[in-house]
């Protein structure tokens, strides 16, 4: 008897069936493959595209016309694909191959997505914190599957990092730094140190006390809560990777937060997304971030409520809560010959 | 009432309907993060066993979010047409997946029995199907509605024309429109995403894309897709909106989260009905997508599908135009990988085609999650053969300003010819006076912009 023989049997006597299984078939007797199987059929008459396919080998070889190179016919970007570009990053004007994107359109759509997907894979090493003189924390996440498949593990503490953040970190502060991995490592361990650098000068610079620089690992944004609350932070600030797009896995995003505690949710959070060489520099990401750490310190608040209107024209397209800046499209693919 | 089964002398023993239900759903991340997944693969299938024997009516009595605490499940207890119901009510799940699957019932007969049936009862008959199932029954399903043009009629396959952009730039929004349309796209409806959601904006938008239907004489819907709220205070500017759209959840605390409610929505759609520039008689538009109601910590303890399920028991309420979910937008802590999006994506059809909708789908992924572009691809030919009313469409399909990666402009004539559909008999009619398409060959016009004007 086979495994599924018994599963089946045991489904279908649950199932209220009379009968057990009936027995297996017995091998059948085959017929050797001399005897025609099925003598009574007509023969069967080609569709008329059949026959004009069952050209005789002889005539293949030597066609009617004779071809010396193939060359497809291909629309190549055009004028329209320029003057869009002032207007969109969208990949318009492209051309087709039939109804197919010619070759170099499917090359750079592959680099974009390679890249993207190649940013996500990277892994933050466990001592790259300690490396850059970080004090280094871990969520509650252990490999990265978990950390892409359980959202609420990456938004606390694991026991030992809580242990060390309560031992070794300065508490009663105004601001706490955070850098973490967040959706793209890349990005963190790109231009993650120089952002966490610049924005603490900054913050310094205005006379605000600052907390211990810290780097957490498998880390999504509302960890700055459980860390703010616990080193008694009047504002704590998360600086992480964001997620990819095509072609962009070195973008961050930093999401600042106003008397952290666990249990905030993201209508009291601002934001600013898209820091990066050909976004926003991290020396100046740095100085707007400061701005709306200054802002949440005076007003003692953030996220939709918080005023800035005195400040917009500074703080470009920091204090946000909508979407992610838009993307410039670099050409990825260049070939050598 | 008993709800277990034996599989190899073990003994599964279920608490609930809502438990049965969770547990015969096939593997997804969001069930496991919610923590109603089955433990493993055999007691899913006992889950299943259960659930092929419980009666229709079972499944009517144990709403998994009770009728006091929400005013989804009073809305479909209370309008659910009775006539329809007392003609599957004896029937079991196993047996009504059967009778779906019958080559004597039609898609007459199922659209006849379908206002009968409450959300649960649609997601309990997907989970005692392969994607096969879905696909067969979902091809028999005859949705037909109509705003300017007609849309679910057999043979045809729509597209939804999606030119975002992250900042509303009205003259970068026009040339990926003017793109997409030269590829046959956006018979269903030209809808566009805004980064702002003000009426201002949103009103912006939809002249501009009035003004090119306008000119070149496109048969087909607009729509900007800014909260319900913000579209009616456009209306009430007197902007020209084909159709009004919201994105809808599984349950009233769901819904709160979204902003709106049953009374909101009603108010909405009689200002579309009085104010709408359409002739309708369909003019809502709605998005859903497996995960939502978990994300708001609003799922009651019930599996993502049959939260779903109950997306559509909303929608039903307002004979929308379109309804389609949003597959892989969520992402991989709801829908791990290509797997499980392709699963989602073929549920979720069927079950709306199921309850009456005319359901399109967004199959996507972001770039998080673990499918594959070929995936992506090979889903759009499996949702096309299951009679899919429509897909979405934009440049290499990459949503520029939403960050996750759709179908393309180029996949629907490509879907097109290999299953032999054409798009609403208006559009189809355009796209050979432009030259755009010959039949379901590309014609001269085809991926040329300036046909455009």
């Amino acid at each position: 008897m086979s495994l599924t023989r018994d599963l089946m049997c045991e489904l279908r006597a649950r199932l209220g069936a009379s009968a057990a299984m009936p027995p297996p078939p017995a091998p059948r007797h085959v017929e050797p493959l001399s005897v025609p199987r099925f003598p009574s059929l007509p023969e069967v008459t080609p569709l008329r595209e059949e026959r004009a396919q069952a050209v005789p080998a002889a005539e293949l070889a030597s066609p009617d016309v004779a071809v010396r190179r193939v060359s497809p016919l291909r629309s190549r970007p055009n004028a329209f694909a320029a003057e869009a570009a002032r207007h969109t990053t969208a990949l318009v004007g492209i051309g087709h191959v039939g109804t197919r994107y010619a070759t170099d359109v499917v090359l750079q759509f592959q680099a974009e997505l390679a890249v993207a997907h190649q940013a996500v894979d990277t892994v933050l090493p466990e001592d790259w914190a300690q490396s850059q003189g970080l004090l280094g924390l871990k969520s509650r996440v252990s490999d990265h599957r978990e950390f892409l498949l359980r959202p609420d593990l990456g938004r606390r503490l694991d026991e030992p990092s809580l242990a060390v953040l309560r031992e070794r970190a300065a508490k009663d502060i105004d601001i706490q730094p955070i850098l973490a991995d967040g959706l793209s490592a890349v990005a963190c361990m790109g231009s993650g140190k120089r952002l966490l650098d610049a924005f603490i000068r900054e913050c310094q610079s205005r006379g605000w006390s600052v907390g211990t620089p810290l780097c957490a690992r498998f880390a999504r944004v509302w960890l700055e809560d459980e860390i703010g609350q616990t080193v008694r932070a009047k504002v704590a600030a998360i600086l992480l990777g964001e997620r990819p797009g095509l072609g962009t896995g070195d973008g961050l995003s930093a999401y600042l937060v106003y008397d952290p505690k666990v249990g905030n949710t993201d209508g009291l959070r601002n934001m600013m997304s898209n820091i990066h060489e050909r976004g926003t520099p991290p020396e100046q990401a740095a100085k707007r971030l400061a701005l709306l750490a200054g802002a949440m310190l005076q007003q003692r608040r953030s996220g939709v409520s918080l005023d800035l209107s005195a400040i917009a024209a500074e703080l470009g397209d920091a204090g946000t809560t909508g979407y992610r800046a838009a993307q410039e499209r670099v050409r990825l693919v260049e070939t050598q010959r | 009432m008993r709800l277990a089964a034996s599989i190899r002398g073990t003994q599964y023993a279920f608490k609930s309907v809502k438990e049965v239900l969770a547990k015969a759903n096939p593997p997804k991340s969001g069930d496991v993060l919610a923590g109603v997944a089955a433990r493993d693969p055999v007691e899913r299938v006992a889950a299943r066993a259960v659930l092929s024997e419980l009666e229709l009516k079972t499944l009517r009595e144990n709403p998994v979010v009770p009728y006091e605490e929400d005013e989804l499940t009073r809305l479909v207890e209370d309008s659910l047409d009775e006539t329809a119901f007392r003609a599957v009510a004896h029937l079991s799940v196993g047996e009504l997946r059967e009778w779906l699957l019958c080559a004597k019932t039609s898609g007459a007969m199922i659209r006849a029995v379908s206002p009968g049936l409450t959300p649960e009862i649609a997601a309990a008959a997907a989970k005692l199907m392969s994607n096969m199932d879905l696909m067969t029954v979902g091809a028999k399903c005859e949705v037909v509605v109509r705003a300017n043009s007609t849309l679910g009629l057999p043979g045809r396959l729509s597209s939804r024309l999606q030119p975002n952009h992250p900042s509303d730039d009205v003259e970068g929004i026009l040339y990926s429109m003017r793109e997409g349309l030269c590829y046959g796209c956006g018979d269903a409806v030209i809808g566009i995403n805004p980064a702002t959601d003000t009426p201002e904006s949103t009103a912006e938008i939809l002249r501009a894309v009035d003004d090119v239907m306008r000119r070149n004489r496109i048969p087909t819907q607009h729509c900007v897709l800014s909260h319900v709220t913000v579209q009616m205070k456009a209306l009430e500017l007197g902007t020209p909106m084909d159709l009004m759209f919201q994105s809808l959840a599984g349950s009233e605390q769901a819904n709160r989260a979204f902003g709106i409610s049953v009374p909101l929505m009603d108010e909405a759609w009689e200002i579309m009905k009085a104010k709408g520039s359409t002739r309708g008689p369909n003019r809502m538009y709605f998005e859903t997508g497996q995960g939502s109601a978990l994300s708001s910590a609003a799922n009651h303890d019930a599996d993502q599908v049959t939260m779903e399920a109950r997306c559509y028991g909303f929608a039903r309420r307002y004979q929308p135009f379109l309804v389609n979910t949003v597959v892989g937008f969520i992402g991989p802590e709801y829908l791990e990988d290509g797997q499980q999006i392709t699963r989602a994506a073929l549920e979720d059809h069927f079950m709306g085609k199921l309850l009456g909708l005319p359901m399109g789908c967004d199959a996507c992924f972001t770039y998080h999650s673990r499918m594959a572009q070929d995936e992506l691809e090979c889903l759009e030919v499996l949702l096309g053969a299951a009679g899919c009313t429509y897909l979405m469409s934009l440049p290499v399909g990459d949503d520029i300003m939403l960050n996750y990666q759709s179908t393309s402009y180029h996949d629907i004539p490509s879907v097109r010819r290999l299953l032999a559909k054409r798009p609403t008999p208006e559009f189809d009619a355009w796209l050979a006076e432009t030259g755009i398409m010959d039949g379901l060959a590309p014609g001269p016009g085809f991926g040329d912009p300036k046909v455009i004007r």
